[in-house]
């Protein structure tokens, strides 16, 4: 299966939220949906699930128009939703009969994913009275319990302390590995780049970087370089190279105890490690840098402010 | 379709194995069946004019213990015999002065207290003046009744004879040919109280349930899973199906009990309880209808809020609109042939308590009940694919309540 969403535009009364974003996903291969908060992420998985309509754009599936109920989609929204005052098995049973599975199937199934969420005793119990993180994964066993094709996760990891987050890279590793067509959407961007072999960057309704995650970390990378020297702080290392190499480098970032660096077109790292051995800096570290998905996706919709992590 | 059946049997279960529910339906239906057996338990003769009980003991001493009654009559116009044969369950006793009297009042020892003046001239002395004061009229019955034997003495009349051509026995048969509106009107009112209670009470758990969905995010996963339609017809539906149930089970309690122990009770209580079948049906069509009609409506109104707490924000013009149709019908019910009750019977936002009234108390033309009936059911889907329309543009919009209005806007908008 292949998804495609092609230039989506959608307005909310006067205003134009998404102005043509443009991805796609395959089966057996997850997709990184990524963005700071109101860039229009969850706006696109709605269309996506025609909650909303597009005001203009399509979707498609494998070159046909994508009809949702087609299809068994599991969604596992940002904002958690389920009946506190309900029994846990009731629940999970009544979403996977909207679903369209039969009710015998709907209890084996519920109580299936219950089990592989290591949380089978729990079937009977009201969800108000789990705790936080088991009831992120009654909502996670709800989103799995009609078996679908389509998996849409938004921030699945929040709220899990890190036992129960082995568990549910686990489940999500089998779903990719199943064949199933997976969109992830998280702030945190190391669990991204643990699952994900291609990532969209929506940012502000446009989609602001696409592809797959390591040609764009190649290519992010190819000019930065990693720099430490013995003797001097991360700071002052960046304040000499600014005063002494501004003609072949700019600094990218300033970390802990080194600094990374950006070379200027039109210049090697040759003609660099020959200006820094000719200097009286004493080189510690001098390396090819590669960027961290969350480097990326600050330098490209980082300006305007910090991004906000959702733990 | 098959998921409104879904979302109707989910929501219905809920209902049906909810403590509070199934405890108040039992609590009630209860105290329904029990309370019409009261006579055979508790003497109340006093009011139902049947002696089912022996008197108690207590019961007796406490009728021993009678009320006082004074008078002062220095002109000899009144007996003591006439007073206490028209009130024997209480004593009249002369008083020697004025002051005994007001002292007898003042320390609760007599009741109240009457000086004759003139034969057609009286007055009246009470402690404290109740709402219901029946004592006066006693009094002035008797000063009556002496006077017009006084005047018959001094005239050589025969006071049988005067009091029997003027107070000449009539013999009368009623045959009712259509209703009988002076008994139906209790009924009706009881039950236009009941369809209003039914009304507000599950209109306003339907509002709160779907600002619930919304407030705990569980309708974020809901509306990619049905349509907005199968959520609120089934959740609706279900509700008129418990409020049916609950509202069946007491009432029905209520109206067998009665009618097995209606002889013990005299008839007592048939002006609200001995309710015909044909009352009955069209109190439940049009109690019904009403029902959904404006379940509808609240429904879509709780979506316009994502706070429990303003809920009540969002429904107050709808409240207004279901009290003032409550006022209306309920002054409107001895004028069932008015122009005010007749226009309000072919309007669905009244017609389920007006038409119900009128056909109950009234006469209504065939052609007029299949008009309303018609205009109800319209409404009554207007109201659903409408409220349906809100309830999905309202779901997934957080923040601030959304008022009516602009969501009518939006809705307009996005057509």
């Amino acid at each position: 299966m292949k998804l495609e969403v092609k230039n989506i535009h959608k307005n909310f009364g006067e205003k134009e939220v998404l102005h043509g974003v443009t991805f796609s996903v395959e089966s057996g291969k997850a997709l990184g949906l990524l963005g700071r908060n109101g860039a229009g992420k969850t706006t696109t998985i709605r269309i996506l699930m025609d909650v909303f309509h597009a005001n203009k754009g399509e979707v498609l599936m494998d070159g046909k128009p994508f009809v949702p109920s087609k299809y068994q989609i599991g969604y596992l929204p940002e904002e958690r939703g389920l009946y506190p005052k309900r029994t846990v098995i009731d629940q999970m049973i009544y979403l996977a009969r909207l679903r369209g599975i039969k009710a015998k199937q709907a209890r084996e199934n519920a109580r299936k994913w219950l089990k592989r969420l290591e949380i089978p005793e729990y079937e009977n119990r009201k969800l108000e009275t789990l705790s936080k993180g088991n009831q992120q994964k009654v909502q996670l066993a709800a989103t799995l319990v009609a078996d679908p094709d389509i998996v849409i996760l938004d921030e699945p990891f929040s709220g899990l302390d890190p036992v129960n987050s082995q568990i549910l890279k686990e489940v999500v590793n089998e779903l990719i590995a199943d064949g199933k067509l997976v969109i992830f959407s998280s702030h945190q961007m190391s669990y991204v780049e643990e699952f994900c072999e291609n990532i969209v960057i929506i940012h502000q309704g446009t989609v602001a970087l696409e592809g797959n995650l390591r040609d764009i970390k190649h290519e992010y990378g190819q000019n930065r370089l990693i720099l430490s020297a013995i003797g001097l702080t991360a700071n002052e290392l960046a304040e000499k190279l600014q005063k002494e190499f501004a003609d072949l480098v700019q600094i990218d970032k300033i970390q802990k105890d080194s600094v990374v660096l950006e070379l200027l077109s039109g210049h090697t790292r040759k003609e660099l490690l020959n200006a820094l051995a000719a200097s009286a800096l004493e080189v510690e570290l001098f390396g090819s840098y590669t960027p961290s998905l969350n480097d990326i996706f600050v330098a490209r919709v980082g300006e305007e402010g910090e991004v906000t992590d959702h733990e | 379709m098959s998921k409104f059946w879904i979302v109707l049997k989910y929501e219905l279960k809920e209902y049906l194995t909810n403590k509070g529910f199934v405890a108040l339906t039992l609590v009630f239906a209860i105290i329904g069946l029990l309370g019409p057996f009261a006579p055979r338990v508790f003497d109340l003769s006093d009011f139902t004019g049947v002696q089912v009980v022996e008197k108690s003991e207590e019961s007796s001493e406490k009728k021993e213990d009678k009320d006082v009654y004074l008078y002062i009559d220095s002109i000899g116009v009144i007996s003591e015999e006439l007073l206490n044969s028209l009130m024997p369950e209480d004593e009249w006793k002369p008083a020697a002065s004025m002051e005994e009297m007001k002292t007898a009042l003042e320390e609760r020892e007599a009741e109240a207290g009457f000086v004759v003046v003139s034969p057609t001239e009286y007055e009246h002395y009470m402690y404290n003046k109740g709402m219901m004061d029946h004592v006066a009229t006693v009094f002035e019955q008797a000063m009556k009744i002496s006077y017009r034997a006084n005047y018959c003495a001094q005239h050589g009349l025969d006071l049988e004879e005067v009091t029997e051509m003027f107070d000449v026995p009539l013999t009368s048969r009623e045959e009712i040919l259509n209703k009988d509106t002076s008994s139906n009107y209790w009924y009706c009112y009881f039950l236009v109280i009941i369809v209003f209670m039914l009304v507000v009470f599950y209109g306003q758990m339907i509002a709160v349930a779907v600002t619930n969905e919304k407030s705990n995010r569980a309708i974020e996963v809901l509306v990619t899973t049905t349509t907005p339609n199968s959520l609120l017809f089934g959740k609706v539906i279900s509700g008129a199906i418990a409020g049916l149930v609950q509202a069946g089970a007491i009432l029905g309690a209520v109206l067998i009990s009665y009618r097995i122990n209606s002889e013990v009770w005299g008839g007592a209580l048939d002006m609200f309880l001995k309710i015909p079948g044909d009352v009955l049906l069209t109190f439940v069509f049009f109690g019904m209808g009403g029902y959904l009609f404006f379940a509808f409506l609240f429904g879509a109104m709780g979506a316009l809020v994502s706070k429990t707490e303003d809920v009540s924000k969002s429904i107050g013009g709808l409240m207004m609109v279901i009290m003032v149709v409550y006022i209306f019908s309920l002054a409107q019910l001895t004028n069932v042939e008015g122009p005010i009750i007749k226009v309000l019977s072919f309007l669905p936002f009244s017609s389920y308590s007006t038409m119900f009234a009128r056909i109950a108390m009234g006469t209504v033309a065939a052609w007029e009940i299949a008009l309303s009936v018609i205009i109800l059911i319209a409404s009554i889907f207007g109201a659903g694919l409408l409220g349906a329309k809100i309830y999905r543009m309202g779901t997934l919009r957080y923040g601030n309540p959304i008022s009516l209005s602009t969501a009518l806007k939006d809705l307009k908008k996005s057509e």
